[in-house]
């Protein structure tokens, strides 16, 4: 848990950092292209997990066994 | 203006018009079916909603690809805004995009290792084989504009009018493809409620409103790809009111309609899919279409 912290705030400052590079440097379309294209979804990823809820320690077994219902 | 500024703008704008849409589609079905619904921005609030709710992954996913799967579906609607509304390129791409949605579909089902998953992730094979045949209509609006580029058929269009006027069963192919991806279709084979959320089951808290974030971008570029190559140069009112009066009429139908069972749906949308095909080229060879 403590890695995948670390690991989202890295990814987190990175892609932070690489949209407002193109915001500020006018790069070539296709570098623009490519940081949007793979920088969004990583910045909204990394967010996303850093601001979830997570389970109570007691109530971790039961949640990750819950969602299946059908087995 | 910076080019990531306009990438950025236009993903904010597909999110919150997006998602705003789904709302308004949301609340006519509850009309229709006499119920008060939601506020139209309960879609809205939920996708983000989510972002705080509490998450965990299920012991028998494949954590890498249960996340990364996720990671694609925005990943290719962010390539479905950038070649749409930012840069008007290749209407080929975004056919190579929507491919790309239909193997999530298959892929998010299958990485949640739950049945409801597994069946969905088998009904999106099925829903496949019929909606790519239905975005094919875009071979029409070549073979009549000359161009797959999104910019030259606008221009096109300006000259010569709307493509709704030469080639509407084509346009109606493409709106069969509409009507199946807006929610509770009766098309929807893949969230069919006897799958609990089809593919979406397993994925909950974040995951789930990274989903949605997702669905609401994709609901509005269908739109505007539609709007875009069969009713000409439209300005934002333009874009605003087609989209509501769209979103309008697939809520009535879907309120209106039950779901098809798999094999039902798949016949439907391929007869439908090969008489308007049939159809149109018909009108293209003998030369109806100028």
């Amino acid at each position: 848990m403590v890695n995948q912290k670390i690991t989202c705030i890295i990814l987190l400052v990175l892609s932070t950092l690489a949209i407002l590079a193109c915001l500020v440097i006018n790069f070539e379309a296709w570098i623009v292209y490519a940081v949007a294209i793979f920088g969004i979804p990583t910045w909204i990823l990394s967010l996303g997990l850093l601001t979830m809820a997570k389970p109570k320690p007691e109530d971790v077994e039961e949640r990750v066994k819950e969602p299946f219902t059908g087995y | 203006m910076n080019l990531m500024a306009e990438i950025l703008i236009q993903v904010i704008i597909a999110f919150l018009a997006g998602s705003l849409l789904l709302g308004l589609h949301r609340k006519v079905m509850a009309r229709v079916q006499k119920r008060p619904g939601p506020p139209i921005v309960q879609q809205l609030i939920h996708s983000l909603k989510f972002f705080f709710k509490e998450t965990a992954f299920p012991k028998t996913v494949s954590k890498v690809f249960y996340i990364g799967i996720v990671f694609i579906l925005a990943l290719i609607w962010v390539v479905g805004v950038i070649v749409g509304p930012v840069a008007k390129d290749s209407l080929l791409i975004l056919f190579g995009v929507y491919a790309v949605y239909k193997i999530v579909e298959h892929n998010s089902g299958s990485s949640s290792g739950s049945p409801y998953g597994k069946l969905s992730c088998v009904r999106a094979v099925l829903s496949a084989a019929t909606e790519l045949p239905l975005f094919a209509a875009i071979v029409f609006v070549y073979m009549v504009t000359g161009t797959m580029n999104i910019g030259e058929i606008i221009t096109y269009q300006s000259v010569h009018g709307p493509l709704i006027y030469s080639i509407p069963l084509a346009a109606l192919m493409f709106f069969m493809l509409i009507l199946t991806k807006s929610p509770y279709s009766p098309f929807a084979i893949t969230k069919d409620k006897v799958l609990i959320s089809g593919f979406e089951t397993e994925h909950f808290g974040f995951l789930r409103g990274f989903m949605l974030f997702s669905e609401a971008i994709a609901w509005y570029v269908l739109l505007w790809v539609f709007l875009t190559i069969f009713f000409g140069p439209l300005n934002a009112v333009g874009y605003l009111i087609g989209m509501i009066v769209i979103s309008f009429v697939t809520g009535f139908i879907n309120a209106t309609t039950p779901l098809l069972s798999p094999n039902h749906s798949v016949m439907t949308q391929i007869t439908i899919g090969a008489i308007c095909f049939a159809g149109t080229a018909l009108m293209i060879f003998t030369g109806v279409v100028a």
